[in-house]
């Protein structure tokens, strides 16, 4: 059985764990056998965006060191991906050897909907939800890692779902991390457009790939729209008929 | 022009709840990006073409010393006079002492985002000479003392109403019509008149060939060539990463100016002048300077991260794409340069510590970075201010973050590094966090995270992470 290590973020990790088992069984599901290193933390992501970059690079070394090995390291998670992806060999360029393990590691790194689609070659995961389906397309996922017709093909294929399209798809939903609670202002009237694009397009759920656009897509919809919610494609793929928290 | 970055938050909150702002956030920056993207589509392979010009732009870069010595070398040659101004001073005190040796009374000028950063206006004006803005867009907010809303259309915001009133108390309009060509029409006829007997006129630049020695000047209006054609003396003034290579550099890159800026294939009007008028033509003024601004660039030269800044041609395509200046619009940036090119900008030119919300207040989206025809990574550019800025750089005058902030990175790295340390930590921050938790949900925090609880929920923390049920987990799978 192929084995496949799980990054999962720290989000997932301490606020929304089910995504993490949902990840796990889904991938299970497809006959892959998910390892999970103990020693796993956070990547540090919200260092880097605040800009401690010598705080970032002891995080960074600490992920090198726990998945260097690795042969595949697969994540419910896009922007956290992307930092351990990208933004790694940008911080430690300045140091050669750290910067080649952070490289080879980086060819390693697959995004859920990504290494399904593309590695594994599956699209119908054998989910069922009777409904229309629209995705929002996350900054770091679209635009970062380039992923965009991978979840949108696992979602198509979900037995009873029909994919809709969503208004201005590709436009953040506010998040950004520390800018969210920094700039509550700009970020609140972003995430309120990307909701009202939601309630537009008449789609029954919100599907996504990221649990930072999750966060605040779902608790903009929990304080204003409590009927509607958005789900991570783990839970939508993995089909276990949880109901969704928040 | 007054600069008021540090006051972004506070004239983001006005901008958001002006209805007249709003509305045309939210039809100008799509349709323009509407426009670009159909533009786009004319060349035969898009993709190509922004890479040329990106690598054009990183040529001028890598190159800049010497492009700009030799473009200095054969706009001499064409008989132009160059001067060097270090800043913004030394640039105005050539303007205004050539305006008051030629016993110039008022001057138009043809918009230039260079001439905003100078603050060229208000240094003639306070010293008895006028300065006619000749760009519609830029004439409207020059009368109304406001900076431009948006790279393209500086004005687009103000109500035909609001134009009306001005036009008739400041520009000489005698009856009121709030019909656009009409409008319109009244500031030609009270513009055309400057030109007719214009004696100087002050323009910027577009792009400086260094095979050459011509500028080029891209505009819709006409004002621009007029301006640059009328009058005795002319002065192009631009910042000195303005300059490109070649002639045919010039023409590549102004395929994506036009297109990125306006969405179109090309401006309606293209000004490509090589020196002033010779003996034996009939236009063109008889003295032309081209003056190059410094003002902070050069010293800057030596950070090849922070002069990747140097790249940008001014196109306005990241304003148009940027979801927080569809927001908030371009008055909250505080200065000549709006948008991400002017969060990019700003920092370098004015310094990290005044505008510290420039290159925060971005959620990092990469959209900007995604249509820059001159291949900017603005959310790196951001990343590198706010590095800098933590560690108090002297250079680009980082200020250092408070040490509550401080403290908090300290020990969640700490926290990353130790995994016995991060699940305790989660263990012990669950019991804290949960109590303000009602069915689950938690509605507010006071502190350091109540901007994220104004209008949004968190779920509460679950009894168990994914940590701690990886055991029962693993079992189950195997």
């Amino acid at each position: 059985m192929k084995k496949v290590s799980l990054f999962i973020p720290c989000t997932v990790d301490i606020i929304l764990p089910e995504i993490g088992e949902e990840t796990t069984y889904l991938l299970e599901r497809l006959g892959v056998s998910p390892i999970y290193h103990e020693k796993q933390t956070c990547c540090g992501q919200p260092a880097i965006n605040a800009g401690y970059v010598d705080e970032a690079k002891k995080s960074a070394k600490h992920f090198i060191e726990v998945f260097g090995d690795d042969e595949v390291v697969v994540s419910p998670s896009g922007s956290c991906l992307h930092t351990a992806k990208y933004r790694y060999p940008e911080l430690l360029s300045d140091e050669p050897v750290w910067l080649r393990r952070a490289e080879e590691l980086s060819s390693r790194l697959f995004e859920l909907s990504q290494y399904i689609v593309d590695v594994l070659g599956v699209e119908d995961v054998g989910a069922s939800f009777e409904g229309t389906v629209t995705y929002h397309e996350s900054c770091q996922i679209l635009r970062g890692l380039g992923v965009s017709e991978q979840p949108k093909k696992l979602i198509t294929a979900v037995n009873g779902a029909e994919f809709v399209p969503l208004n201005s798809a590709d436009k953040c939903c506010g998040f950004g991390g520390e800018f969210a609670n920094n700039y509550p202002d700009i970020s609140e009237e972003m995430v309120k457009d990307k909701v009202q694009n939601y309630i537009a397009s008449g789609a029954d759920l919100l599907v996504l790939c990221e649990p930072g656009c999750l966060l605040n897509i779902n608790g903009y919809l929990s304080r204003n729209h409590p009927e509607k919610k958005a789900l991570h494609i783990a839970t939508l793929l993995a089909d276990t008929g949880r109901e969704v928290r928040l | 022009m007054k600069i008021k970055t540090e006051q972004f938050v506070e004239v983001a909150r006005r901008e958001m709840a002006d209805l007249n702002s709003r509305a045309f956030l939210q039809l100008l920056p799509p349709v323009i990006a509407a426009m670009r993207k159909a533009a786009m589509a004319t060349f035969p392979d898009p993709d190509a073409a922004t890479e040329y010009s990106r690598a054009i732009r990183a040529e001028v870069v890598a190159r800049l010393p010497e492009l700009l010595e030799e473009f200095e070398a054969n706009a001499i040659a064409r008989g132009v006079k160059v001067i060097w101004a270090r800043d913004a001073e030394e640039a105005n005190d050539f303007i205004l002492n050539l305006a008051l040796k030629r016993g110039i009374k008022y001057v138009t000028k043809g918009k230039s985002m260079v001439s905003e950063e100078l603050g060229t206006n208000d240094v003639l004006i306070k010293n008895g000479i006028e300065a006619f803005e000749t760009d519609l867009g830029e004439f409207i907010a020059q009368q109304l003392n406001r900076p431009p809303f948006h790279i393209v259309g500086p004005a687009v915001n103000v109500s035909v109403q609001e134009i009306c009133d001005l036009f008739m108390e400041k520009a000489g309009m005698e009856e009121a019509t709030t019909d656009p060509v009409e409008l319109g029409y009244a500031a030609r006829v009270y513009l055309r008149d400057k030109f007719h007997h214009l004696e100087m006129g002050i323009t910027g630049v577009n792009m400086a060939v260094a095979e050459t020695g011509s500028i080029i000047n891209v505009e819709n209006e006409g004002n621009i060539r007029l301006t640059k054609s009328s009058p005795r003396v002319q002065v192009s003034v631009m910042s000195l990463e303005k300059v490109v290579p070649t002639m045919r550099d010039a023409i590549h890159v102004l395929r994506l100016l036009c297109r990125n800026c306006t969405g179109q294939s090309i401006s309606s009007y293209v000004s490509i002048d090589t020196g002033p008028k010779k003996d034996d033509e009939i236009d063109g003024p008889e003295e032309l300077y081209i003056v190059i601004v410094d003002n902070g660039r050069s010293d800057l030269y030596g950070d090849v991260k922070a002069r990747e800044a140097l790249r940008c041609i001014r196109c306005g395509a990241c304003l148009n794409h940027c979801p927080v200046y569809a927001t908030i619009g371009g008055y909250p940036y505080g200065w000549a340069y709006s948008g991400p090119m002017g969060q990019v900008l700003n920092p370098l030119l004015l310094g990290l510590d005044r505008t510290q919300d420039l290159y925060r207040a971005c959620t990092l989206c990469g959209a900007c970075k995604e249509v820059c025809p001159s291949g900017i990574d603005h959310p790196s550019m951001f990343l590198y201010y706010r590095s800098k800025d933590v560690k108090g750089d002297s250079k680009l005058k980082g200020k250092k973050r408070d040490w509550k902030e401080v403290g908090i990175f300290k020990i969640f790295t700490l926290a990353s590094t130790l995994p016995w340390l991060w699940n305790l930590g989660a263990r012990l921050i669950r019991p804290f966090y949960n109590r303000n938790a009602k069915n689950g949900v938690v509605s507010h925090i006071s502190g350091l995270f109540e901007g994220w609880f104004r209008k949004r929920d968190l779920p509460a923390m679950p009894a168990k992470t994914f940590h701690e049920r990886w055991k029962d987990i693993e079992k189950r799978l195997s």
